[in-house]
């Protein structure tokens, strides 16, 4: 045996971002306007209005819906951005 | 009575066109300096619906997303305000002008909403309210900003692709 040898591809914050994703979900309320979500969503992602449609009515029937996804920084200012247009928008990791 | 059906956000030549009547205009002037207060301020709980957390299911990562954060979102708060105010006598917007009328007329509708509790009542109670309720002229307010901004969602769709 000589130098101990390190595996590629484990145990780096990297790697793990890389193999799951950040995921920015939107969450129903009672308060925000439907047709406002829906022009937040194309403004926000440059979706196409049948996209954002589909999106708002995921979030208004299932409670949420997953609106985006991507790397880590990426993610943060999307929920950014939906927070300033004052939507309510958490930030997990794809398990 | 025409100033009373005039739309208040207008599409023409590319830019969403802001024409408020007076009593409209007084409403804003009174209310936008509240709101400027509030968003200074850090202990009104209608901050939450204001800047919700992003991680709540992790009190670390949510502690370091606030402070990376909580400033810029103030400034962002604070221009579109200043921007509202100088613009309510009348004025056009641009892209970044629509955005900043877009946050400040759906903050004050989500403080308001946070004030009645709407997340919790709904809204049909608010809509049969006895008439000497101290939430009826809220219910008004909250009403009439709605409607505002769906008419400006209206007139800034035409600014989007599609």
């Amino acid at each position: 045996m000589t130098a101990p040898l390190t595996t590629p591809g484990t145990d780096t914050a990297d790697d793990v971002a890389f193999d799951h994703p950040w995921k920015v979900i939107v969450w129903d309320d009672p308060i925000n306007l439907m047709s406002y979500v829906t022009f937040v969503f194309r403004k926000v992602f440059g979706y196409s209005k049948d996209k954002a449609e589909q999106l708002m009515m995921q979030v208004h029937v299932e409670g949420r819906a997953v609106v985006s996804s991507g790397a880590r920084e990426k993610a943060e200012l999307d929920v950014f951005r939906l927070h300033e247009h004052g939507l309510w928008a958490t930030l997990e990791q794809d398990q | 009575m025409a100033a009373f059906f005039r739309r208040r956000f207008r599409w023409k030549n590319g830019q969403v066109v802001v024409e408020l009547p007076d009593d409209e205009q007084d409403m804003l002037r009174h209310v936008l300096p509240q709101l400027r207060e509030l968003v200074m301020g850090e202990t009104d709980p209608a901050l939450r619906r204001l800047s919700p957390p992003a991680r709540p299911d992790d009190p670390d990562a949510e502690a370091f997303y606030r402070q990376m954060v909580t400033d810029e979102l103030l400034v962002s708060r604070l221009e579109a305000i200043e921007v509202v105010e100088e613009g309510i006598a009348g004025t056009v917007l641009d892209d970044a002008g629509i955005d900043s009328w877009m946050h400040s007329l759906n903050a004050l509708r989500l403080v308001l909403g946070e004030r009645l509790d709407v997340d919790v009542i709904g809204h049909d109670v608010l809509h049969d309210l006895d008439p000497d309720d101290d939430r009826v002229p809220i219910v008004a307010l909250y009403e009439w900003l709605g409607w505002l901004l769906e008419q400006l969602v209206d007139a800034a769709m035409n600014s989007l692709d599609d």
